[in-house]
């Protein structure tokens, strides 16, 4: 089975979005929460094996490692309908169960010590699989297993696993509220450190964004994690439909993002979503064209990243690319392209060829959906940086008055000093660096300097 | 004489007369009776002795008077053989007619006639008419010695022969009753003395005395001259009247002393004969011609029944002629006897003459008229079928369809009605059984039995232009061709033998009704037959197809695998085949490929295709050219058979094969880019621990974007624009298909749109030459950066060595390095970098200002294309607009004029 992707999810929010993201897989294959083939089902064309493989009696069981530092959410999973879709192999509790406390060094130090049992589990999964494409976590930045775990996963995926993929879903903590965890921003910081260096491809999921949305768009004043994780899953499993189900082109992970990212470090990647609804909401009577579509993708308020509205005039697209699903007339896409460069819609690099890709891909046939297409954006924008301007600040605020230090100092990592602190300052200012000079046509020489500089030095 | 009691006898007997003339019942008789009344009773009754004896003297007298003694023995002799016979009872009326005709002779026609006609008392005229239709006997025995020119009263009855003629050479012609004809006949022969130029006439009239006045052949007795025209009716020499072969014509032997004017009425006559000859001949010869044909034997048989009826014409000319030769000689007698009466009698019997001009020159001319017209049409028809047979023979007859004379019209359908009735059986057949009997290759459907069953649908069948018939349409010989066709593949290619639901329809059609295809304009049943059968027919077709030999899914088939649509499956054997299509051509062994197509087909998705499909899966090598390597000449293959093989000739399959080296070549580029692209993820990781590397990093993703830049939108060109638009357009052609060909015509359009846009065609040659340049200089990249990352590597291995030595002796307490064993190591990185660096940075630039320049041309090149759909390719290519800036003859104000203007 070629092109395998394994799925882990890590800490309270992975495992609540990975779950929302198996139920969504699994009602679009028209696999049972038991992991079993409905009887309608049996015809698809649909590829199940990138992200389930069959055990001997034929159920599906999902390519998925489960890991957390304590039982809440994954016991909730396990009394859920689908406790038993997963190998109960792959669902790792931390004996010690009470949790990282939202502490980034708690999470890694915790990871460290069961480096071994984690990987038996992902070695497993590893060699299950023919020609394994790569791992896809799911995690938020801001608590503690996510990050914590999520950062050491990463680095060790890497050494493990050079050759393979690493694809992140990270959900980016909420500014707009008064966040209970207070290291938040020493969590994000530590955490985009190895997003940066050890993940390949980045999805951002901005928590600030998708509250946005769902009051804004969907009405809900005060949304709730199901309903937010809802909007999760349905970009994790429309990224993934061209994988599932096979076409000429984006067959496999690899080929999906390196269009999208030109250059390693600058790898991540904003969603838009659209028409965004709610199950419950009725759907809009009007008809949706392509163009539509693709117009509204290119509308802020449809992303699902919250960027300052104070945009610099000379940020600007790396690349798009445009999935979209539903009866599309494939004679369209030209047309709406065509509309939307006259309209100057969407500003791309100076320096390099740049467009937007458009993927047509195939719909369930099991779900119904109110809407006749839909679409969804993957983009590499170069505002994303001013998130991690944000973190960057808040940091720095928080870092300035040696704040909340003292949880850090006790794990193993901070023992000696607090370098890790600095470095990840700067690797995160480096990308900073590096996102502001992509918005320049001379970015096709950056580093260059930086290099002869150091030849010379040398 | 009670002239009172005769009167209504006479009446009765003259209603009785009119009645058996006209034909018309008593009721409506009345003014023809009438008319006939006031001819015989307006008496001019001139003082004659109702005595026989003193009348036979008067007729001796004038003869002796007139010098003919011996006619008058003669004459007296046959008067008392008359007297002892007793068979005319009124001799006296005889004799007196003689004499007054004898008489009269010598005087205009038209006082003749006149006085003829009221020189008759009526009891005179009732007894010759009783002579004339009650027994010829008496005729008989006059025939031998009496000569004497025709009388008026013969007139009368003859005239019944044009009647006679025209209803029996004309029983289809119903336009007109009978009665009416007969009416018309009278009425031409009234109107005839009056048309006839009277000159004419009198020629005619005035050669009779001549003759016999000097008793020479000076002047040919018309009598000769009718026999002669009849004889040249049938096409056979007269005696004065012969055919001249050398010009062509019917010639009046010059030494027969005939006036002028009767020479050309006689050479309008013999019109008759040429014409028949000439339709006579060519039925002759076209009879015994076997490879005539059956819509040609169908054409001689009409013309043949026309020349019956004419036949029959001749035949009742002849009988008159007969009667005539009859008369001839009883005419002559009496002016025998006439002639000497008038030598006798000359005041007294001057208004008495003979009034009958027999079967006139003039008379034939008019019986013959109509006649003629259909002689002469025929000939036309006949000149026009020359050479021709079949359909072609069925159009020429066609052509006359549309004459204006409703006469010729009717005349036409009637042959046209014969000729069509082969063509329309074989049709009838072809459309419901698919069976064709052309052995004559008359019919407009040709059928080539070389043609194997492989090749059936496209050559076995054709339409034979020259033989579609002018009266069906192109459309509809094209729809009877296809249902013919259909059936036959159905039967032979598709081995069904299930009954096409119309077929029992064809047994209610009459074959008869071969007129329905050339009378379209009045009816449309023709063509619902056509439609019918051509509908019914090609839905079964359609539907076999679809059924039993799964098109559809082999179309599909061919999308997904030559295509390149189960991309999960082309990635795979990507990966499997990567290192054995590297090695040279000739290396490469089918079993082996066939093996690893297997192994990818297992595992990927299209293990759920279906076996059959699966089956007709394989591997081609394509002919190896010196250097070529394994992606050169790999291929996907597709087997076809039976009638699928239809749609997908070997002409399909090679354009398909083409295509996929085409998509194959693009698809082994993303595959390399992604390589690419990965070994850039990684190493950029590795190669962190190597600064001094990170410009020459950040040249190589940059090109590798640019790259995949390119390569990634000449996929989503190749899969919007030449794919996925051209398959659906060919999904909706062939969902609303109503045949076979309309099918073939949409895939061989969907291949040729794809070839096109797949820059395959003549006219993008060097568009595609430029394009494998782009992709060479990919390959290129790609071993350029692997040699970099390798020496990259090789030296961080160093590094790691180094570093490792310093821990060890490190934990090991000893110094970490010494200062010659640092300086000597920097002097190894310098020396490494500064070899590395500026080489490959050289070559980078080099390589990344080549590929520029070849992608601003390509921009060019696609950009000028006259095809419009490739622009899209350039537009998609440049969408920010990044080469336009940098490449002057892309800035151009024309260049993207097109572009702006295709919405």
């Amino acid at each position: 089975m070629p092109r395998e992707i394994i799925t882990l999810q890590l800490g309270q929010c992975g495992n609540q979005i990975g779950m929302e993201f198996w139920k969504q897989l699994c009602s679009e294959h028209g696999i049972s929460p038991e992991g079993i083939l409905e009887d309608f089902a049996t015809e698809g064309t649909d590829r199940k094996d990138v992200f389930f493989y069959q055990a001997d009696d034929e159920h599906y069981i999902p390519r998925a490692v489960l890991l957390d530092l304590e039982p809440r959410v994954i016991n909730s999973i396990m009394n859920s309908p689908y406790a038993n879709l997963y190998n109960p192999e792959n669902v790792y509790l931390s004996k010690h169960g009470g949790g990282a406390g939202n502490n980034w060094a708690s999470g890694y130090t915790q990871a460290e010590k069961l480096y071994e049992e984690i990987f038996d589990i992902i070695d497993r999964e590893a060699d299950g699989s023919d020609s394994l494409e790569g791992f896809v976590l799911c995690h938020s930045i801001a608590g503690g297993t996510g990050s914590g775990m999520g950062s050491y996963l990463l680095e060790r995926l890497n050494d493990r696993f050079p050759k393979k993929l690493i694809q992140t879903y990270s959900v980016f903590p909420n500014l707009d509220e008064i966040s209970d965890v207070v290291v938040q921003p020493y969590n994000s910081l530590l955490t985009l450190k190895r997003l940066t260096q050890n993940a390949d491809c980045v999805v951002v999921l901005d928590n600030t964004a998708l509250h946005r949305i769902a009051a804004d768009r969907l009405h809900i004043d005060t949304p709730s994690f199901a309903q937010i994780n809802q909007l999760v899953s349905t970009v994790m499993s429309t990224s993934t439909t061209t994988l599932r189900y096979p076409g000429y082109m984006n067959n496999d992970l690899i080929g999906l993002i390196a269009s999208l990212i030109p250059t390693p470090r600058l790898h991540y990647l904003m969603t838009g979503y659209t028409p965004l609804t709610t199950a419950a909401q009725v759907a809009s009577v009007r008809k949706t064209t392509v163009l539509d579509v693709m117009r509204r993708l290119l509308q802020p308020k449809n992303m699902m990243v919250s960027t300052p509205v104070h945009r610099q005039a000379n940020h600007c697209y790396i690349s798009i690319l445009n999935i979209i699903q539903g009866e599309v007339d494939p004679t369209q896409v030209h047309k709406s392209l065509q509309r939307i460069r006259e309209r100057k819609l969407a500003q791309f690099i100076p320096w390099g060829p740049a467009s937007i890709q458009v993927a047509l891909s195939r719909k369930s046939p099991y779900i119904q959906t109110a809407n006749r297409v839909s679409g969804l954006m993957l983009a590499n924008h170069t505002s994303i940086s001013s998130l991690f301007e944000r973190t960057l600040n808040q940091f720095d605020k928080l870092r300035k008055r040696e704040a909340f230090m003292d949880q850090f100092k006790k794990e193993s990592i901070f023992k000696d000093n607090l370098d890790e602190f600095d470095n990840s300052r700067e690797v995160i200012q480096q990308l900073v660096d590096e996102y502001q000079a992509a918005t320049k046509p001379d970015y096709l020489a950056w580093g260059t300097q930086q290099a002869s500089g150091s030849v010379d030095r040398i | 004489m009670d002239r009172r009691g005769t009167n209504e006898t006479e009446t009765l007997l003259l209603q009785k007369l009119c009645c058996k003339i006209t034909g018309l019942s008593e009721d409506v008789i009345l003014p023809v009776l009438q008319h006939a009344l006031r001819i015989v009773g307006s008496k001019v009754d001139p003082l004659v002795e109702s005595d026989e004896i003193q009348v036979a003297e008067r007729i001796k007298r004038r003869l002796v008077r007139r010098g003919r003694e011996s006619d008058a023995a003669v004459f007296s002799d046959l008067h008392r053989k008359l007297q002892s016979q007793g068979v005319l009872r009124n001799r006296w009326s005889i004799l007196h007619l003689l004499l007054s005709l004898a008489d009269s002779a010598p005087k205009s026609e038209n006082a003749t006639s006149r006085v003829s006609e009221q020189g008759f008392k009526r009891k005179k005229v009732y007894c010759i008419f009783y002579l004339d239709l009650n027994n010829n006997g008496i005729n008989l025995n006059y025939k031998k010695d009496v000569k004497c020119t025709c009388k008026s009263g013969f007139c009368k009855t003859q005239s019944f022969l044009p009647v006679t003629t025209f209803t029996h050479v004309d029983p289809d012609r119903n336009s007109r009753s009978t009665g009416m004809r007969l009416a018309s006949t009278l009425t031409d022969r009234g109107t005839e003395s009056a048309l006839m130029p009277r000159g004419a006439r009198t020629v005619i009239e005035s050669g009779i005395p001549i003759n016999r006045g000097d008793n020479t052949s000076y002047e040919l007795p018309e009598s000769e001259l009718i026999k002669d025209i009849v004889y040249t009716f049938q096409g056979i020499d007269g005696k004065w009247i012969k055919f001249d072969p050398s010009k062509d014509a019917y010639r009046i032997d010059t030494q027969a002393g005939i006036p002028k004017a009767v020479r050309q009425l006689v050479g309008k006559l013999a019109e008759c004969g040429w014409l028949f000859k000439k339709i006579k001949s060519y039925v002759e010869t076209k009879t015994v011609d076997k490879t005539f044909g059956l819509v040609g034997q169908s054409f001689c048989a009409s013309l043949h029944q026309e020349l019956t009826e004419y036949y029959r014409l001749i035949a009742v000319l002849e009988s008159q002629v007969g009667i005539l030769t009859l008369h001839q000689k009883l005419t002559e007698y009496y002016r025998l006897i006439a002639v000497l009466e008038s030598q006798l009698h000359q005041e007294l019997d001057q208004g008495i003459g003979l009034g009958f001009t027999g079967l006139s020159l003039r008379q034939l001319f008019v019986w013959t008229f109509d006649p003629l017209h259909r002689l002469k049409t025929l000939a036309t028809v006949v000149d026009g079928c020359k050479g021709k047979k079949g359909g072609a023979l069925s159009s020429s007859v066609y052509s006359y369809m549309l004459h204006g004379d409703p006469f010729i019209a009717s005349l036409i359908k009637h042959i046209l009605t014969m000729v069509a009735q082969p063509i329309y059986c074989t049709l009838v057949r072809w459309i419901y059984d698919g069976e064709l009997e052309d052995t004559h290759d008359e019919f407009f459907v040709a059928s080539d039995p070389t043609v194997k069953n492989d090749r059936l649908w496209h050559d076995k069948y054709s339409l034979r232009k020259s033989m579609i018939p002018n009266f069906v349409t192109t459309d509809q010989a094209r729809r009877i061709l296809l249902t013919g066709k259909s059936i036959n593949y159905l039967r032979q290619v598709c081995k069904d033998t299930a009954p096409i639901k119309g077929r029992e329809k064809s047994i209610e059609i009459d074959r008869n009704n071969a007129y329905v295809m050339f009378m379209q304009d009045t009816t449309t049943e023709f063509q619902n037959i056509i439609d019918e059968a051509y509908k019914d027919t090609s839905l079964h077709l359609l539907d076999v197809l679809h059924e039993k030999y799964k098109f559809l899914d082999h179309l599909k088939a061919m999308r997904r695998y030559l295509l390149l649509g189960q991309g999960d499956f082309i990635r795979h054997l990507m990966d499997l085949l990567e290192e054995d299509l590297a090695k040279p051509a000739g290396n490469l062994y089918l079993h082996n490929l066939t093996g690893i197509l297997e192994t990818a087909i297992r595992a990927t998705n299209a293990q759920f295709d279906d076996s059959d499909i699966l089956k007709r899966l394989d591997v081609r090598l394509l002919e190896v050219s010196p250097g070529d390597t394994g992606w050169d000449v790999f291929s996907l293959d597709y087997h076809v058979d039976g009638p699928i093989r239809t749609v997908f000739t070997p002409e399909c399959i090679i354009m398909y094969l083409r295509v996929f080296n085409f998509l194959w070549r693009a698809k082994r580029m993303e595959y390399i880019l992604a390589m690419i692209w990965k070994n850039q993820i990684s190493n950029a990781r590795m190669l962190r621990a190597i600064p001094e590397l990170t410009g020459i990093l950040h040249q190589c993703h940059v090109l590798a974007a640019e790259m995949v830049h390119f390569i990634q939108q000449v996929q989503y060109y190749i899969n919007f624009e030449v794919l996925e638009c051209t398959w659906d357009e060919l999904l909706t052609k062939v969902k609303e298909a109503e045949d076979l060909d309309y099918i073939i015509a949409a895939h061989q359009k969907f291949l040729d749109t794809v070839t096109a846009r797949c820059l395959l065609d003549e006219q993008s040659r060097e568009i595609l030459t430029q394009l494998r340049t782009i992709f060479d200089l990919v390959i290129e990249f790609q071993a350029a950066q692997d040699n970099f990352y390798s020496e990259a590597t090789q030296e961080l291995d160093i590094r790691r060595r180094y570093e490792h030595r310093r821990e060890r002796r490190s934990k090991e307490g000893d110094w970490e390095v010494t200062d010659d064993e640092e300086e000597e190591e920097q002097l190894r990185r310098i020396s490494f970098l500064k070899q590395i660096i500026p080489s490959t940075r050289a070559r980078l630039t080099v390589l990344s200002q080549s590929y520029q320049d070849m992608v601003k041309q390509f921009l060019v090149m696609v950009t000028t294309h006259q095809d419009v759909s490739l622009r899209f390719l350039s537009f998609r290519l440049d969408f920010n607009e990044h080469y336009k800036s940098k490449e002057p003859k892309l800035q151009s104000p024309f260049m993207y004029r097109g572009l702006r203007h295709v919405t």
